[in-house]
C-alpha cells in the first residue's frame, strides 16, 4: 500500500453530489497536482481527507493506519486555505510557532526550529513583525512555514498561490518545491491554472463534475484532451509561428 | 483657527456640557427657592449622605452596578456562544429573526406581557426577576451583535487550528477569544449600559421593592426633592464615564 491511499469516498450534500467513488494512491515525499475548474469538488475532497467534513462512505488510510474516524486534530494532515489566514493578534514568528505551542514542546526546542524556518522561508528580520506589516508572498510564506515545521503527515493546498501576481506567484512555486524537497512533505496540490499544476505535481490528476482521474505518468496526463494541456500547446505554438511570421 | 470656529467650538462644547455642569450644581445646592439666584446652601452635605441608610442612594447605586455586571457579563458570554451555534446553524436565518422579537414591542409592554410568568416563578418584586427581565432584553442584544462576528473566516481559523493539532478549547481560547476581545469589550459595556439605565421593566418586574438607581432618579423627581435627583443623576452618570475611558484606552485606540 502506498503512503496515502484513499479507497472509494464519496459525499454528497442533500440530493447534490459533490464527488463519488475517489480512488488514489500516493507515494510519500510526492505532490500530487489535482487540476480542475471552480465548484468541480475539490475543495470539498481536501477537507474530507482532512477530516473536516466526514465522507458518506469509503477509506482514507495515511502510512497504511485508516484515519477515517479520527477527529481533524489527531490526523496531522494540515489544510491550507487560498487565504493565507495569518492569526491578525500574533506576530510572525508566534503564527510560525502556532502548531508547535499546540503540541506544549519545550520553549528551546521551538525557539531553535522556528528560527530555521525563518531562515528556509528567506523571512529574516521579520519575525517580530505583525501580519499586517508584510506583504502578500511573504505573508503565504509564512504560512507555508507554519504548516511544514509541525512536520505534517500530509499537507493540502487548495489553490495556495490564486491570490498572488504573476511574478509572486512563480516565486512562491520554486520556495514551495524547495520546502518540499527539503523537508520530506507528501502533498495534495489543487490548481485551477493548467501550468501551475505541471510546475509543481510529481503526478497528476483531473477533477471534473466529482469525478477525479489520476494520471499514471505526466505525459498521459498531456496527452488526454479533456485536461487541456493539448490546447494550451498548440496556442504557444501558434504565438511561436506568429513570432516567426 | 480661525475665530469663528473656535466660538462655535466653544459653544458646541457648552452646550453639550451645560445638562451635566447644572446637574452637578444643583446636587451641591440646597434650598435653592425662587426668585433666589443662588442657593441658600452649597456644599457637600448631599454627597456625604449618599451611604446614609435614610437616603438609600449608597444601596441603590450598589444593586444597580451588581445588576448591570451580572446581565452584562451573562448576556456578552452566553450571546457569544449562542451566536455561533446560531449562526452555524441551517435555519440561522429564522432563529436571527426570533432575537428582534423583544424590540417588537415597548418594554413597559413586553414587562406586562410577562407578570404572569414572573409570578408564578415566585421571581416578582426580586431581584433576579430584575436580572432575569432585563436580560430578556440585554440577551437579544447580544445575539444580534455577534451574529457579524462569526463568518466564513473565523470557521477557517477554527479549522484551520484544528489541523495545526488544536483541539476545540486551544482554538477557542488561543484564536476565538483574542480575535473577538474587541467586540466582547464593546458588548459588555452595550449591554451594561442597556441594563444600568432600564426602567420600564425594572419598575414593573421590580414593583419598587428593587430599587435601582434608574428607579430612584424617578422617586426623588416624584417627591420634588430636585437635590437629590440630581445627585442620583450624577451618580448614574459615573460608570457610563469610566466605560467610556475604558473604550477609549483599551478598545477604539487597538482597533484604530
Amino acid at each position: 500500500m502506498k503512503f496515502l491511499h484513499i479507497q472509494n469516498i464519496s459525499k454528497s450534500f442533500g440530493q447534490t453530489k459533490i464527488f463519488k467513488h475517489i480512488n488514489l494512491e500516493l507515494e510519500a515525499g510526492k505532490t500530487l497536482s489535482i487540476l480542475g475548474r471552480s465548484g468541480c469538488g475539490k475543495t470539498t475532497m481536501l477537507k474530507t481527507i482532512s477530516g473536516l467534513i466526514a465522507p458518506d462512505e469509503g477509506d482514507i488510510f495515511v502510512a497504511g493506519i485508516k484515519i477515517n474516524d479520527l477527529s481533524p486534530n489527531l490526523r496531522n494532515i494540515v489544510y491550507l486555505y487560498q487565504e493565507d489566514l495569518l492569526f491578525p493578534h500574533l506576530n510572525v514568528y508566534e503564527n510560525i510557532a502556532f502548531g508547535l505551542k499546540l503540541k506544549k514542546m519545550d520553549n528551546e526546542v521551538i525557539d531553535q526550529k522556528v528560527h530555521q524556518m525563518i531562515i528556509d522561508l528567506e523571512l529574516e528580520g521579520q519575525g517580530d513583525k505583525m501580519p499586517n506589516q508584510i506583504s502578500g508572498g511573504q505573508r503565504q510564506r509564512v504560512s507555508f512555514g507554519r504548516a511544514i515545521i509541525i512536520n505534517p503527515k500530509l499537507l493540502l493546498l487548495d489553490e495556495p498561490f490564486g491570490s498572488l501576481d504573476v511574478e509572486t506567484r512563480y516565486n512562491m512555486q520554486q520556495l514551495f518545491k524547495r520546502l518540499v524537497a527539503q523537508y520530506n512533505i507528501t502533498s495534495l496540490f489543487v490548481t485551477h491554472d493548467l501550468k501551475e499544476a505541471f510546475t509543481m505535481g510529481d503526478t497528476m490528476a483531473y477533477m471534473k463534475n466529482g469525478d477525479l482521474k489520476v494520471y499514471p505518468s505526466k505525459s498521459s496526463f498531456v496527452n488526454d484532451r479533456s485536461t487541456g494541456m493539448q490546447d494550451e500547446i498548440s496556442f504557444w505554438n501558434n504565438i511561436k509561428m506568429f513570432d516567426n511570421g | 483657527m480661525p475665530k469663528f470656529r473656535k466660538v462655535t467650538l466653544l459653544l458646541y462644547v457648552v452646550m453639550i456640557m451645560f445638562p451635566f455642569f447644572y446637574l452637578f450644581l444643583l446636587s451641591l445646592s440646597a434650598e435653592w427657592k425662587f426668585p433666589d439666584l443662588t442657593p441658600n446652601y452649597f456644599g457637600i452635605k448631599n454627597w456625604q449622605q449618599i451611604f446614609s441608610s435614610q437616603s438609600g442612594l449608597g444601596t441603590s447605586f450598589i444593586t444597580s452596578l451588581f445588576i448591570s455586571f451580572f446581565v452584562a457579563l451573562t448576556s456578552t458570554s452566553l450571546g457569544f456562544y449562542v451566536s455561533r451555534y446560531i449562526s452555524y446553524h441551517p435555519r440561522r436565518h429564522t432563529m436571527s429573526m426570533l432575537a428582534y422579537f423583544p424590540y417588537v414591542i415597548a418594554p413597559v409592554v413586553f414587562g406586562a406581557c410577562m407578570i404572569y410568568f414572573f409570578l408564578k416563578m415566585r421571581l416578582f418584586g426580586t431581584l433576579y426577576g430584575v436580572i432575569l427581565a432585563q436580560s430578556f432584553v440585554a440577551f437579544p442584544y447580544a445575539l444580534i451583535f455577534f451574529t457579524s462576528f462569526w463568518g466564513e473566516k473565523i470557521q477557517s481559523y477554527e479549522q484551520l487550528v484544528a489541523t495545526l493539532g488544536g483541539n476545540v478549547m486551544q482554538g477557542f481560547l488561543k484564536v476565538t477569544l483574542p480575535l473577538a476581545k474587541g467586540m466582547l469589550m464593546i458588548c459588555f459595556f452595550q449591554t451594561f449600559l442597556i441594563s444600568w439605565f432600564e426602567y420600564g421593566l425594572t419598575s414593573i418586574i421590580g414593583v419598587g421593592k428593587v430599587e435601582t438607581l434608574t428607579i430612584k432618579v424617578f422617586l426623588f423627581i416624584k417627591e420634588s426633592n430636585f437635590y437629590f435627583g440630581a445627585l442620583s443623576c450624577c451618580l448614574l452618570i459615573l460608570p457610563p464615564l469610566f466605560l467610556i475611558y475604558l473604550n477609549k484606552r483599551y478598545v477604539f485606540n487597538k482597533i484604530l
